[in-house]
C-alpha cells in the first residue's frame, strides 16, 4: 500500500513539483521585483535548455562525459550563460523602456507576450521543433525489481536517477536562493525593492542592478528547471510553452511574489494533479479485507481534467483567499 | 480630427491595396479566402477592443469564447439524435435536477448557518455528497449517449435549425459564460485577471474536448450545414450552369463540342468556389458593419464616456459614484459576446467543429496583437489590425520561404545550412508576430490608428 | 450594377485560374503541420514525400522528362482557417497538380471540403486516419494511404485475442485519431469477449504523465495499449510506465511505431507488440534503406505513407499523360491497385517506364498500398514484435 502510493503518487509528484517549483520561483521573482506576470518564462526555459542541449551534443560527440551522471550537467553553465544573456538583452531592449515610463503592468504583460513569440520562434529556428533527447548516464537509482528483492514487498518502487537529481538540484537551488535573498546585500536590496520600490530607491538601492540580478536569477532558475525537465522527459519547445500554465497556477496559489509560496504552490499543484485523478482501487484493496475490492476504479476526477485541476485550484484560491497561501502582493 | 480621418482612410486603402496585390501575385481566390478570414478576425478584434480598449480589461480567455461560439454552431445546426435522447436524455435530466438541488442546498446553508468551522464542514460534506450524486446519474447517461453509433454520432445532436441562427446564439452562449467568469474573476488586479481567464478558458476547452455527449469532443463534428448550397451541388445545378453559360458566353462561343463542355466544366468549378466565397463575404461584412455601428455608437454615448473615465482612472470614477465592478462586468460580457459571434462565424466557414483547434497562441494572443497594433480604443483600428495581422499571419510562411531562399541563394541546393533554414521557414511566423508586436508597442504604442482625443465641446 | 461587378470579378478569377493550367514544371503541394502540436513529426514526413519527388525527377521519365518540385505549406494541424488559406494558395496561386496531405484529420476535412473537392484537386493524406473521413462528400478527390482507424481497431483486437490477452488498459492521444481508434478497438475487443479495464486519454505536448500512468496501473491490468504518437504523449506515457514499473508489455498502434522509441527504451520494450499498415516487409525495408541513404529517419511516424502518397500522385500523372487535375484523379486507383507489375520504393523510374509503354503497375510502396472503397488504404497490417530491441514482423493480418 505504502509502496504503491509512493511509486505512483509520491515520487512522480515530487519530481514534477520540483520542476514546477523552479519555474514558478522565476515567475514569482520577476513578479515581485518587476511587478508583471511574465508570459515568456516558459519560452525562456526552452531557450536556455536549447543551449544546454546543443552543448551536450557537442560534448557527447567529443566523448566528454561524467558517467553515471548525465553530460547535460556539464553543459548547464553554457545554457545558463545563454539564457542570462538573452534575458538581460531583452530587458535592455524591451522591458526597460516601459519601466522607465512607469507603464501599467498590463503593458509589460503584453510586451512579455511579444517576447514569448520571439523566443518561441528563435528556439525552433535554431534547434527545430523536433523532439530532442539528450539524456545519457544511468537510468535507475532503484528499479522496481531491485526494490521488490530488497524489501520482499509485492509492489515495487522505482527511483530514477533523473528524479533524484531533480529533487537534489531543486533543493540546492532553493537553498542557495534563500541564502542569497536573506543574507547577501544584493538579496536584501531585492527584497526591499520588491517590498517598497520608492523607499528602496530613497535608501540608495540601484534599481538597474536589482532588476539585472532578478533577470539573472530568473534565467538561471529557468534554465535549470528546463534542463531537469528535459532530462527527466524530453526537450520539445512546444511543451515548454504549455508548462507556464501550471507554473502560473503554482505561483498564484502560493501567493505571488513570495518565493516560499511558489515552492509550496508548485507541490500543491503537482500533488493534486496526481492525487485527484488517481484511481484508488488497488490502494483500497490493500486496506480492505482479503479478497474485497471496490466495483469501480474509485477515481475522484477523470484524468481528462488533469490540466484543468491546477486552474480549478487557482480559481478556488482566488475566490477564498485571493492573496494565496502565503500572503502575496496586494491585488 | 481630420488628420485621424485621413489616416483611417489611408489605412483602409492600404488594406485594399494589399489584398489586390495578393489577387494579382497569388490569385484572386486566395484574396477572397483572406478577406473572409480577415473579416472574422476583425470581428474578434472588435470584441477584444471592447474589453481592452474601452475598459482596460486584460482578458486572456478569448479562445474560450471563440470555442463557445463554435459550439453553438453544432448545437443549432446539427440534426437531433433521437436515439441518444432516448437512452440518455432522462439520466441527463436527473443529473441536472440533482445539480440544481445541490446548488439550492448550498445557498440554503449559506443563509441559515453562521460562518465558521461547522458551516465549512457541513458545506464540504454536502458538496462532496452532491458531486457523487450527480455523477451517479450523469456517468451512465453519458456512457449510453456516447455508445450510440460512436463513429458518426455518439452525441445528443443539435436542434436542426439553420446555421445562421448560431451566430447570435453563439454570442448569447459566450455572454452567459462570460457572466459567470466575470463574477469570479473581475475585481482582481489586472494581470491576475489575465491569468485567471487564461486558466478558465483552458477549463472551457477541456470540457468541450472531453464531454463527447455534447458535441463529440475531439472526434470533431464535420460536414456542418451551410447557409448556401455546396460547391459540388452548384456545379451540378442546371440553374447555376445556365448562369455560367450566360456569364462566359463570349469565351464559350469560340469553341464547340467536347472542348466547350470541358471549358464549361472548368468555369463551373472556378465560379462555384468564388460564388460561395462571395456569399460568405457578404454575410460577414453585414455582421461586421452591424457590430461596428453598435460599437461606435456605444463608444460615443455617455456610456462610452463613463467607460473611458473608469479605464483612465478607476479610483476617481468610483469616487464619482460609478460602479466600477458592474461596468467591468458589462463590458466583459459584451466583448465576449462579440467574440462568440466571431467563433460561430468561423465554425460556419470551416464547415466543421474541431475542439483541438482552440489554442491560446492563435486565438487569444494573436487577437491581442491585432488590437494593440491596430490601435486600442479605436474600433477602426481593431478592424485594420484584424485585417493586417491576419494577413501577416498567413503570408509570413510563404514570405519566410522566399526570404530564406533569397538569403541562401549563393549556397549549393543541398547545403545543410540552407536546408535547415528552409525547413525552419515556417517558424518565421511566431518570430514575425512577436517582432511586430514589440516594435508596434515600442514605436507606435497607440497603434496604427490611435484613439481619437475627445475634447469637451 | 451589382451583378455586373459580381460577373466581372468572377470572370477575372476564372481567367487567372485557367491561365495557370499551363505550367512550366510539375508542382506537388505538401501541406503538413510544420508548426503546432505535431511539428515534431512533420519534417520527416515532408522529407519522405520529397524523396519520392526527387527520385522521379532524377529518373527523367515523368511525362518525358519533367521535374517535380514540392511546394510546402503549413497546415498548422489545428488551425482550419490558416490551413484553408494555405491550401487555397497552393491550388490557385502555386497551381499545384495535386496535394500530399493534410495530416491531422480536422484540418484535412476542412481542406477537402473547402478547397480540394470544390476545386477538383486530388489530395492524398498520409496520416488522417479518422473514420469520419470515410464518409465525407469527396467526389472521388480525397484519398489516403493511411487506413481508417476502424480497421486497425479490429486488427489490434484480433491480435490480442490470439495472444491470449483478455483484459487490457488503454490510453489514447486526445484527438480524433486516438479517440476514434480507442473506440473502435474497444468495440472490437469486447465483441471478441475481451475487457477494456480503463480507457484514459492523454494530451500531447503536456508536461507530465504520471497521473495517467498511475490511474492506468491502478486497474491491475498486465498490458497497456498505447494509441498515440511516437514523438508525443505516447512516448511520455511509455517512459513513465517503464520508469514506475507499472507495465512492461505494451500494445502499440501505427503512430507509435518508430525507431526513436527503440532508441529511447531499447531492450526494455522486448515482448511489446504492435501493428503497422503494410503487407510485406520488402517494401518497408527498401524504403528504410532509401531513406537512410538520404539521411531521413524512415521509421518516423507516417513517413512511409507520405512517400507513398507522393509516389501515387506522380504515377497517376504519368498514367493520365498530363498534369490535368481531373485526369490525375481518374488514374489514382488504377496505379494503386492491381493488376500490374508490383512497384516497390526506389522503383518509381521503372514504373514510369512501364506506364509510358502502356503497361499496368500495381503500386505497393513502403506500406503495401491497396486502395479500397472510398479511396482509402485497405488495411493489411503487419504484426510487429519487439525482440532484442528491434521491431520484427510476426505475420501479416
Amino acid at each position: 500500500m505504502f509502496a504503491l502510493m509512493s511509486n505512483f503518487v509520491f515520487v512522480p509528484a515530487l519530481t514534477y513539483g520540483s520542476q514546477l517549483a523552479l519555474g514558478a520561483l522565476g515567475i514569482t521573482l520577476v513578479f515581485g521585483v518587476l511587478r508583471f506576470a511574465n508570459f515568456a518564462h516558459g519560452d525562456l526555459m526552452a531557450f536556455g535548455t536549447m543551449g544546454v542541449v546543443l552543448i551536450t551534443y557537442w560534448l557527447q560527440a567529443h566523448g566528454i562525459g561524467i558517467d553515471p551522471l548525465p553530460t547535460a550537467l556539464l553543459a548547464l553553465p553554457f545554457g545558463i550563460a545563454l539564457a542570462v544573456g538573452a534575458s538581460l538583452l531583452i530587458d535592455r531592449t524591451v522591458y526597460r523602456f516601459y519601466r522607465k515610463r512607469r507603464a501599467a503592468p498590463v503593458i509589460l504583460v503584453v510586451a512579455s507576450v511579444g517576447v514569448m513569440y520571439v523566443l518561441n520562434g528563435l528556439t525552433r529556428f535554431v534547434i527545430g521543433a523536433e523532439d530532442q533527447r539528450f539524456f545519457d548516464g544511468a537510468r535507475f537509482l532503484i528499479s522496481a525489481g531491485d526494490f521488490k528483492d530488497l524489501t520482499g514487498l509485492d509492489e515495487g518502487v522505482t527511483i530514477k536517477l533523473t528524479q533524484a537529481l531533480t529533487v537534489v538540484v531543486a533543493v540546492l537551488m532553493v537553498a542557495a536562493l534563500f541564502w542569497f535573498l536573506q543574507k547577501t546585500r544584493t538579496g536584501k536590496a531585492m527584497r526591499a525593492y520588491s517590498d517598497n520600490e520608492d523607499l528602496a530607491l530613497l535608501s540608495g538601492i540601484s534599481p538597474d542592478r536589482v532588476v539585472a540580478v532578478t533577470w539573472i536569477i530568473a534565467a538561471v532558475l529557468a534554465t535549470v528547471a528546463g534542463t531537469l525537465y528535459g532530462l527527466d522527459k524530453s526537450f520539445k519547445p512546444f511543451v515548454y510553452f504549455q508548462l507556464i500554465l501550471p507554473m502560473f497556477a503554482a505561483a498564484i496559489v502560493g501567493g505571488i511574489g513570495q518565493p516560499i509560496g511558489a515552492i509550496i504552490g508548485a507541490y500543491v499543484v503537482a500533488f493534486s494533479e496526481v492525487m485527484l485523478t488517481y484511481a484508488y482501487k488497488r490502494a483500497l484493496m490493500y486496506i480492505g479485507p482479503e479478497g474485497w475490492g471496490p466495483e469501480g476504479l474509485m477515481q475522484i476526477l477523470s484524468t481528462e481534467y488533469k490540466f484543468a485541476i491546477s486552474f480549478l485550484i487557482l480559481v478556488f484560491v482566488l475566490l477564498v483567499r485571493p492573496t494565496g497561501i502565503f500572503r502575496g502582493k496586494v491585488i | 480630427m481630420s488628420a485621424i480621418l485621413t489616416r483611417t482612410r489611408l489605412a483602409y486603402l492600404g488594406i485594399i491595396v494589399l489584398l489586390l496585390l495578393v489577387g494579382v501575385f497569388q490569385s484572386w481566390s486566395v484574396a477572397l479566402v483572406m478577406i473572409n478570414l480577415c473579416l472574422i478576425s476583425a470581428v474578434m478584434a472588435l470584441g477584444v477592443n471592447i474589453q481592452w480598449g474601452y475598459a482596460g480589461l486584460f482578458s486572456a480567455g478569448t479562445v474560450g469564447f471563440v470555442a463557445l461560439g463554435g459550439l453553438a454552431g453544432v448545437l443549432i445546426s446539427e440534426a437531433p439524435v433521437i436515439e441518444a435522447w432516448d437512452v440518455g436524455g432522462a439520466g441527463l435530466i436527473y443529473s441536472v435536477a440533482t445539480l440544481a438541488a445541490l446548488i439550492a442546498a448550498i445557498f440554503i446553508i449559506m443563509s441559515v448557518m453562521k460562518p465558521g468551522t461547522a458551516r465549512r464542514i457541513v458545506m464540504t460534506c454536502v458538496i462532496l455528497g452532491g458531486y457523487f450524486a450527480v455523477r451517479y446519474f450523469f456517468d451512465p447517461a453519458t456512457d449510453a449517449i456516447e455508445g450510440v453509433n460512436p463513429s458518426a454520432q455518439g452525441f445528443l445532436g443539435g436542434l436542426g435549425l439553420p446555421i445562421l441562427l448560431s451566430w447570435p446564439v453563439g454570442g448569447l452562449l459566450a455572454a452567459l459564460v462570460a457572466w459567470g467568469i466575470g463574477k469570479v474573476a473581475l475585481g482582481l488586479r489586472s494581470d491576475y485577471l489575465a491569468i485567471a481567464t487564461l486558466g478558465i478558458a483552458e477549463i472551457v476547452i477541456a470540457v468541450i474536448k472531453n464531454e463527447d455527449w455534447l458535441a463529440r469532443g475531439v472526434k470533431n463534428v464535420s460536414g456542418l450545414a451551410r447557409p448556401m448550397p455546396k460547391e459540388i451541388a452548384l456545379q451540378e445545378s442546371p440553374e447555376f450552369i445556365g448562369w455560367i453559360e450566360w456569364l462566359h458566353s463570349g469565351a464559350l462561343s469560340t469553341v464547340t463540342g467536347d472542348e466547350r463542355i470541358q471549358m464549361l466544366r472548368d468555369f463551373a468549378q472556378q465560379d462555384a468556389g468564388t460564388f460561395v466565397k462571395l456569399i460568405y463575404m457578404l454575410l460577414f461584412t453585414v455582421v461586421l458593419l452591424i457590430l461596428f455601428a453598435l460599437a461606435q455608437r456605444a463608444l460615443n454615448s455617455p456610456w462610452g464616456r463613463m467607460m473611458r473615465a473608469i479605464r483612465d482612472n478607476e479610483v476617481a470614477a468610483e469616487a464619482m459614484g460609478k460602479n466600477v465592478t458592474k461596468r467591468h462586468l458589462q463590458t466583459f460580457i459584451l466583448g465576449s459576446a462579440v467574440v462568440g459571434i466571431a467563433g460561430a462565424m468561423l465554425t460556419t466557414l470551416d464547415g466543421q467543429f474541431t475542439p483541438g483547434t482552440y489554442n491560446p497562441l492563435r486565438f487569444t494572443f494573436l487577437v491581442w496583437v491585432m488590437v494593440i497594433v491596430g490601435g486600442s480604443g479605436n474600433n477602426h483600428g481593431s478592424v485594420i489590425g484584424g485585417f493586417l495581422i491576419w494577413f501577416a499571419w498567413v503570408q509570413a510562411e510563404p514570405a519566410g520561404i522566399l526570404l530564406m531562399d533569397g538569403l541562401t541563394f549563393f549556397m549549393a541546393p543541398d547545403n545543410p545550412v540552407r536546408l535547415h533554414l528552409l525547413d525552419a521557414a515556417a517558424q518565421m511566423r511566431p518570430l514575425l508576430m512577436g517582432l511586430v508586436l514589440l516594435l508596434a508597442m515600442r514605436f507606435s504604442p497607440k497603434g496604427i490608428l490611435p484613439e481619437p482625443i475627445r475634447t469637451a465641446r | 450594377m451589382k451583378k455586373l461587378l459580381l460577373a466581372t470579378s468572377v470572370l477575372a478569377l476564372s481567367a487567372t485560374g485557367l491561365a495557370g493550367s499551363a505550367q512550366a514544371e510539375v508542382k506537388l503541394g505538401v501541406i503538413l503541420g510544420f508548426t503546432g502540436p505535431i511539428e515534431s513529426i512533420t519534417p520527416t514526413m515532408a522529407a519522405a514525400a520529397e524523396m519520392a519527388m526527387s527520385e522521379v525527377s532524377d529518373s527523367g521519365k515523368l511525362l518525358g522528362g519533367e521535374t517535380v518540385t514540392s511546394v510546402r505549406a503549413d497546415s498548422t494541424c489545428i488551425d482550419s482557417a490558416a490551413a484553408t488559406a494555405a491550401a487555397e494558395r497552393l491550388v490557385t496561386s502555386d497551381n499545384v497538380a495535386a496535394i500530399v496531405g493534410a495530416d491531422c484529420s480536422g484540418v484535412t476535412g476542412a481542406i477537402a471540403n473547402n478547397v480540394a473537392v470544390p476545386k477538383g484537386v486530388v489530395m492524398i493524406s498520409p496520416s488522417a486516419t479518422s473514420p469520419a473521413l470515410t464518409t465525407i462528400e469527396d467526389n472521388g478527390y480525397f484519398f489516403r494511404t493511411a487506413p481508417s482507424d476502424a480497421r486497425q481497431g479490429q486488427v489490434l483486437a484480433d491480435m490480442m485475442k490470439d495472444q491470449g490477452i483478455t483484459e487490457i488498459a488503454v490510453t489514447y492521444t486526445n484527438n480524433d485519431y486516438g479517440k476514434g481508434l480507442a473506440d473502435s478497438f474497444q468495440a472490437a475487443f469486447e465483441a471478441a469477449g475481451g475487457k477494456v479495464s480503463i480507457s484514459v486519454p492523454h494530451e500531447d505536448g503536456k508536461g507530465d504523465y504520471s497521473a495517467e500512468v498511475a490511474t492506468l496501473a491502478a486497474t491491475g491490468s498486465k498490458e497497456l495499449a498505447v494509441f498515440g504518437y511516437v514523438d508525443q504523449g505516447g512516448r511520455g506515457i511509455i517512459q513513465s510506465a517503464l520508469d514506475t514499473g507499472a507495465f512492461d508489455k505494451f500494445v502499440l498502434c501505427d503512430g507509435m511505431i518508430g525507431d526513436s522509441l527503440l532508441e529511447a527504451f531499447g531492450d526494455s520494450l522486448n515482448g511489446t507488440i504492435g501493428t503497422l499498415p503494410g503487407n510485406d516487409g520488402e517494401g518497408a525495408t527498401k524504403f528504410l534503406e532509401l531513406a537512410k541513404a538520404k539521411g531521413i529517419d524512415g521509421s518516423g511516424a507516417f513517413a512511409p505513407e507520405s512517400y507513398d502518397a507522393a509516389a501515387l500522385l506522380m504515377l497517376a500523372m504519368e498514367a493520365a499523360g498530363s498534369t490535368d487535375r481531373a485526369a490525375i484523379q481518374a488514374k489514382v486507383l488504377d496505379v494503386a491497385n492491381g493488376p500490374g507489375e508490383p512497384i516497390l520504393p526506389g522503383e518509381l523510374g521503372k514504373a514510369l517506364e512501364i506506364i509510358a509503354k502502356g503497361g499496368d503497375v500495381d503500386y505497393v510502396g513502403a506500406t503495401g498500398v491497396e486502395l479500397i472503397g472510398p479511396g482509402e488504404a485497405a488495411g493489411s497490417y503487419k504484426e510487429l514484435l519487439v525482440d532484442g530491441g528491434k521491431f520484427t514482423t510476426v505475420q501479416i493480418r
